[in-house]
């Protein structure tokens, strides 16, 4: 059965919106991240305009992210508290980050630079993630990951002697309120500048440098992710008109429960297991975009607007 | 009233002369007045079922003629993103290409091979064929500090990956030979062709002309045109999102957490028995 999209001006089978949401929003809820580096070039290869498929995704994270942090809050996996300092963080980092690629393009062959900082960071987080723990599941009984023990010694009294600690009931960490925020900044900028929601940097963010449980960093991420993707939908809608409602509301159906389900069986997946699959994820995504870059793509022009 | 007059009697004139010139200029062009063409759907209603159409082109044109129809839309100008290798290793987007005087949708069907069919020249002077459209449009490419026209094979090359794209959206598309010819009586024949419509082409105003031929001239044409537009739920969506934006993004926001909380609730439900 096919549906007509009145903003991407084309017309889909409705298993396919509702498929791929089933499957982003099953990552999301799991692992705490967006899925838009999935879901804009799927939809792209079903024929929705970049623009409108950048933008409709952000719509639908908006749903997804809802679904899985109730989903995650009911299981007490949210730190509200950390989630509006890391937003406060993220949100000012975006407004710089905005800026900063304007200021970059002007420099030119910005894009290529950026492009490559983003496939090594990826590579590079999703090395670390997936060795930290490989390791920590070998050493399941012994303390947790030693190398992450002696770094914090070396940065963590600094942290520590930082003005403003606050204790982070739900994740049992006690910061500086501006060690979230500097965090949350430091994201919200890079996010801005390589275009993409930055789930994949705030979630290893929040487990290696704040140090929060796996699990809360999930449901934290999502809490965290339904704020910047309602800002981006309502611009996105108001700036580009790119939002297709139809196409949102097909993704959502599969999105939200997708995300309840990716909730419930991260609850029965230990942290560590859950790392080694983002990590994996991470890492696949990094060669992807290897992959894209290096081969030849079959058409050499394309529309203007998205990643 | 002399003044009057003589103004009436210019008018009559100039009339006069507006019509002898129009008729010395038609007929070159028209010999005979026998070709006609007719779509037999031309107002394509785009609902949410919609998933394209199917169009039916037909008419009646003097015995032997040999037809090309061309279905364009308005010409338009179009910017994509350009790929091209970086540091010689990486594909990636490395500019901005415009394409001028390029027509959205461009489909052309005939009765033979276009190129046994018609004269260059007359290719050219209608825009029927690829080559012939290469001609009409122009390709600039944004460069740093300027626009450059592209010229050559570099135009060629581009041009080539703009059919291609379109192609691949189902907006471009020629085909030889798939004009059938029906019967024929008195000297007439009827000419018919099938169109697949694509879902994928935008709601606006289509233009089919069809064009008779006799040893590779083009000695009639005649044209109609195929309206879409979009109707009901699909176009009083389309209209908010262009013209309510604001209040688009909200509601699409509030639909998305509703829905959210939603499901939430279902599967708190479904948890609880």
């Amino acid at each position: 059965m096919y549906l007509y999209l009145p903003v991407a001006l084309t017309s889909i089978s409705i298993f396919i919106p509702v498929g791929l949401g089933l499957i982003v929003g099953l990552l999301s809820g799991l692992f705490g991240v967006g899925g838009g580096f999935l879901m804009t070039p799927l939809l792209m290869m079903f024929g929705i305009p970049p623009v409108v498929s950048a933008a409709t995704d952000t719509n639908q994270i908006v749903a997804a992210s809802v679904s899985g942090t109730y989903a995650h809050w009911r299981m007490g996996n949210v730190d509200f508290k950390m989630g509006l300092h890391l937003l406060i963080g993220s949100f000012t980092g975006g407004l710089i980050g905005v800026q900063l690629i304007k200021i970059l393009r002007a420099m030119g062959n910005a894009d290529f630079a950026i492009k490559l900082t983003y496939v090594i960071m990826l590579g590079g987080v999703g090395t670390y993630m997936f060795f930290e723990s490989l390791s920590a599941l070998r050493k399941k009984k012994k303390a947790e990951f030693l190398p992450q023990e002696k770094k914090e010694s070396a940065i963590g009294r600094f942290l520590k002697s930082l003005s403003f600690q606050t204790y982070y009931h739900k994740s049992g960490v006690t910061h500086s309120i501006f060690v979230p925020i500097l965090l949350g900044g430091f994201v919200g900028i890079l996010a801005a500048i390589m275009g993409v929601g930055g789930g994949f940097l705030m979630v290893p963010v929040m487990v290696y440098m704040l140090r929060m449980p796996m699990h809360v960093v999930v449901g934290t991420s999502l809490f965290q992710i339904l704020f910047t993707c309602i800002e981006v939908t309502f611009l996105q809608s108001y700036t580009n008109h790119a939002v297709d409602f139809i196409l949102a509301v097909l993704l959502l159906l599969g999105s939200t429960v997708g995300a309840q389900i990716g909730a419930a069986f991260g609850r029965k997946l230990k942290g560590e297991q859950l790392r080694i699959l983002l990590a994996c994820i991470v890492l696949a995504v990094a060669i992807k975009i290897i992959i894209e870059l290096t081969l030849t793509p079959s058409l050499l022009i394309g529309q203007t607007g998205g990643h | 009233m002399k003044k009057l007059i003589q103004s009436k009697f210019y008018f009559y004139y100039k009339g006069l002369l507006i019509t002898i010139l129009s008729i010395l200029l038609f007929i070159p062009e028209i010999s005979s007045a026998t070709l006609t063409v007719k779509a037999n759907h031309d107002h394509i209603k785009i609902n949410f079922f919609y998933h394209g159409d199917e169009v039916n082109v037909s008419g009646i044109s003097d015995e032997g003629l040999d037809l090309i129809i061309k279905i364009t839309s308005p010409e338009i100008h179009q910017v994509m993103k350009k790929k091209g290798k970086v540091a010689g290793l990486l594909w990636m987007n490395v500019g901005t290409l415009n394409f001028e005087h390029v027509p959205n949708l461009y489909f052309l069907h005939t009765t033979g091979k276009l190129d046994e069919l018609l004269e260059k020249k007359e290719m050219d002077r209608y825009i029927i064929g690829y080559p012939a459209l290469f001609k009409h449009v122009e390709i600039t490419s944004n460069e740093k500090t300027k626009t450059v026209a592209l010229t050559g094979e570099e135009k060629e090359q581009w041009f080539k990956e703009y059919v291609k794209f379109k192609e691949s959206l189902s907006l471009y598309h020629l085909s030889e030979g798939d004009v059938s010819i029906k019967k024929v009586e008195k000297g007439l024949q009827d000419y018919h062709i099938r169109i697949e419509w694509p879902y994928q082409a935008p709601p606006g105003e289509y233009t089919v002309t069809v064009y008779g031929i006799k040893n590779k001239q083009v000695v009639e044409t005649a044209e109609t045109k195929v309206f879409v537009e979009q109707v009901g739920g699909v176009k009083t969506l389309s209209d908010m999102a262009k013209n309510y934006s604001a209040i688009y993004g909200i509601i699409s926001i509030i639909v998305a957490i509703a829905a959210g909380f939603g499901v939430g609730m279902i599967f708190r439900k479904g948890g609880s028995h």
